[in-house]
């Protein structure tokens, strides 16, 4: 995936993994996103905007598989996706920011899925969460879609089968540092298929 | 009754007093009349909704709000196990029925297992086997705190949620102990266990079962005494003993109805025969009931694991698997003194082992109901044929059965005490 | 024990690893199917399963290894194993049964035929049957003379071809990688 200009995120040295790396400690970090965000050229109204957006990012009820009932759990107690502003998980499309495909996505559902999708009003991110809805996983077969990215621009893509709750927070915690250096939402960028 | 009277597509009854559905026992119809007087509306409860237990479509007919009219929609998941394990070899194979029943996932791997060594004929050590019963009431019990809390979390007890998956957490972190992975974790394998259970395993599991056996008195306290959950189950969604029987029900959903029927103690497999524990029935038949069934196992489960426990203490420094080197792997020490045990290490990685021609059905007892595997082989060290028998998949086909004449918000009470799994029932 | 012997259109009754199978005709299968629910108590239908032998008795799956020096006699030695026996016909349906009652029996009621030959519904002996039947048409394309609803119920209702059969390929594409264009 690419902005504008065409570079990848990586080559701003973005990285998640930042408090793992060696002097990559929450204050490199920051200087990156401020890097990243002069870059990109956002207006502080744009960055107020990106800001709010992160920390209410609700999250669509499209749980199919194995990977819903991670997502459940990061919702639950011990994972707490409340902490993001993110427990409120609506049910109707209308009102969602983010869809979260947890599970594998049979060829029988894909047109429900494209409908949901579609009847999301912008902003809209996606996840997909999980090996199925990233590229099929374990299943290349006649009745899977191999990779959800088939039918809906994808932002994130948690690998995992199915990933710990920790690596769909983590996941979470890129888009929305994507959202807050100014990235726009994949349906935007010049690739990808919709 | 009003239904049936009133439908002109119905055909003769089965027995008197059957509220099965005729001619299609799975689809409550509409008469043409009384859907060209124009109070019948048809509405679609989607594959993607917040109550149908995953991508469900529910096709309604409502008059007013009473349903008089229900079909179910499946297949939105899919996913062609059958086929997928055809071309892997029997080793690889067992990943994939992890997967289907995704909140039981280790008794869909053991269920295949199970027909893999009945092929095999292969002598499965008892600790291995006690490890096995452990893990599965452990399992059990994760299934029926997901349904509890989901169950709640529909009919209006929101703080049933957080709690189960609390305790669920606790259930996954001794999964996560003895397999290295919270669910999927593929650790049954043919003659055996893939590795031997940690030393603290034990301790943590009684640790969690003195604990777990408070909670079950406040998750009984939360439901059972609170009038929202009485109003909303009791006397909703009826089903007759002998209904249940024409219509596949299994496991939770017969007991409920007052049939005394369980896999564990009617053909026992693993030990069961060997531990105590009752088998909850309740007589009324209705979801109140079949919330009853599965809240009781949970107890019962807790019996067992406890049980199961003590032996696998006894059991410490037994082996947990077959010493059987055509299908089982050496261990890693002799491959350096013994050639014979490079060779049978080798075969069986590259080619995998093989398995007598035959044909078996092996069932167990599924926090769903009876969960069966018929598995084909031709010899080879791929299966020929696996069909998996999903109870998910009959539940629902019986669901129009149980909500008819009832009001929309019934249809979700009835749906959740049923505990069915789309991943179980599309396979 | 009971004794099968009665069971309409009986062609053989096979007993191996604890299971027993009866193999009934075609054409008889619903007077079987009653028989054994009435006479024999036979009131549960656990699962309805086809299976495609296609291609059986060729090459058995998997086998690379060369004969030399193995005991062909010896089950699951490392090397040809035996040759599976060869199938009457292409497709088998099986009915596994149960007796639920207090001294329980299972059954498996087979009955063979091959592509476009017809087998009666037992939706009216065992409503169960209603979906599994769906099922097995869906996934084999075996068809169930007589059932009131038989369409498609695990694949899209559009969906071409019978997925299960041996001759329908597995599908999926090849994996892409992200340095690849």
């Amino acid at each position: 995936m690419g902005i504008a200009d065409g570079k990848r995120l990586a080559d701003y040295g973005l990285s998640s993994e930042r408090l793992l790396m060696e002097g990559k400690g929450p204050g490199a970090f920051e200087q990156e996103v401020a890097q990243l965000e002069q870059a990109v050229l956002a207006t502080t109204l744009d960055k107020a905007v990106s800001w709010a957006q992160t920390h209410s990012m609700w999250p669509d009820t499209f749980g199919l598989a194995c990977c819903a009932i991670e997502m459940m759990a990061v919702t639950g107690p011990r994972y707490d996706l409340a902490r993001f502003g993110m427990e409120a998980f609506r049910n109707s499309p209308r009102q969602a920011d983010l869809m979260i495909v947890s599970g594998r996505v049979s060829h029988k559902m894909a047109p429900p899925l494209r409908q949901i999708y579609d009847q999301m009003l912008e902003p809209k991110w996606v996840i997909a969460m999980g090996a199925c809805a990233s590229s099929g996983g374990m299943f290349a077969n006649y009745a899977i879609l191999q990779g959800v990215d088939r039918v809906v621009p994808v932002d994130v893509y948690v690998p995992g089968c199915p990933p710990r709750p920790e690596g769909l927070t983590e996941g979470i915690i890129r888009l929305h540092e994507r959202v807050i250096a100014g990235v726009p939402p994949a349906y935007e960028m010049n690739e990808g298929i919709c | 009754m009003a239904t049936r009277t009133d439908s002109a597509l119905s055909g003769p009854a089965l027995y008197e007093g059957t509220k099965i559905p005729a001619p299609v026992p799975s689809w409550v119809q509409v008469s043409d009349a009384r859907r060209e007087s124009g109070n019948v509306l048809q509405v679609n409860f989607g594959p993607n909704h917040p109550s149908t237990h995953g991508v469900l479509r529910l096709v309604v007919d409502l008059d007013g709000e009473e349903v008089v009219g229900m079909r179910a929609v499946i297949g939105y998941l899919h996913t062609g196990f059958e086929k997928t394990m055809e071309q892997k070899s029997w080793w690889k194979a067992i990943n994939y029925p992890s997967r289907i029943d995704y909140l039981a996932t280790f008794q869909n791997e053991l269920v295949f297992v199970l027909a893999i060594e009945k092929l095999l004929e292969i002598e499965v050590p008892a600790k291995a086997t006690w490890v096995r019963m452990a893990l599965s009431e452990l399992n059990r019990l994760h299934s029926h705190l997901i349904w509890l809390g989901t169950m709640g979390l529909e009919l209006g007890v929101q703080s049933m949620y957080m709690y189960c998956f609390d305790q669920r957490e606790r259930v996954l972190d001794l999964f996560e102990m003895v397999t290295g992975v919270r669910v999927h974790g593929r650790y049954c394998q043919a003659g055996g266990l893939a590795e031997d259970i940690p030393a603290a395993f034990v301790e943590e599991a009684r640790a969690f079962c003195r604990n777990f056996q408070k909670m079950i008195g406040e998750y009984e306290r939360l439901t059972w005494q609170n009038k929202m959950w009485q109003r909303r189950t009791q006397g909703i969604g009826v089903v007759s003993a002998e209904d249940a029987i024409r219509l596949g029900l299994s496991g939770p959903n017969l007991r409920g109805s007052g049939l005394n029927w369980d896999l564990r103690k009617s053909e026992p497999y693993l030990f069961y025969d060997q531990v105590e524990f009752d088998v909850p029935v309740y007589e009324q038949g209705d979801c109140d009931a079949r919330a009853r069934v599965r809240i009781d196992e949970m107890r019962e489960s807790l019996r067992i694991a406890e049980q199961s426990l003590d032996k696998i203490e006894q059991m410490a420094a037994d082996p947990w698997i077959s010493g059987e080197r055509k299908v089982v792997l050496p261990p890693r020490e002799e491959l350096q003194t013994s050639m014979e045990s490079l060779i049978h290490h080798f075969k069986i990685v590259t080619e995998g082992y093989r398995v007598p021609a035959g044909e078996v059905y092996v069932a167990i007892e599924g926090p769903r109901g009876e969960q069966g595997c018929y598995v084909v082989s031709d010899g080879g060290a791929k299966p020929w044929r696996v069909h998996f028998r999903a109870p998910s998949f009959l539940t629902i086909a019986a669901a129009p059965t149980l909500c008819q004449e009832h009001l929309i918000a019934d249809l979700i009470a009835i749906s959740a005490s049923l505990d069915t799994l789309m991943g179980d029932s599309d396979r | 024990m009971t004794s099968y012997k009665r069971v309409p259109g009986l062609v053989e009754v096979n007993e191996a690893l604890g299971e027993t199978t009866l193999v009934v005709e075609r054409e008889r299968l619903n007077e079987a199917a009653l028989y054994l629910r009435d006479k024999l108590g036979f009131n549960y239908l656990a699962d309805i399963a086809a299976a495609d032998y296609l291609g059986w008795g060729g090459e058995v799956a998997g086998s690379w290894g060369s004969a030399e020096g193995r005991d062909l006699n010896v089950p699951y030695t490392l090397g040809p194993s035996l040759v599976a026996e060869p199938k009457p016909k292409r497709f088998s349906v099986s009915y596994h049964v149960l007796a639920l009652r207090s001294d329980p029996v299972r059954l498996r009621l087979q009955t063979w035929l091959d592509d476009g030959e017809q087998v009666a519904t037992v939706v009216e002996i065992w409503p169960a049957a209603d979906w599994l039947e769906r099922e097995v048409y869906d996934l084999m394309g075996v068809v169930f003379e007589g059932h009131p609803n038989l369409v498609r119920v695990l694949m899209p209702e559009d969906w071409e071809g019978h997925p299960l059969r041996k001759d329908y390929p597995i599908g999926g594409e090849p994996v892409r990688f992200s340095g690849e264009a």
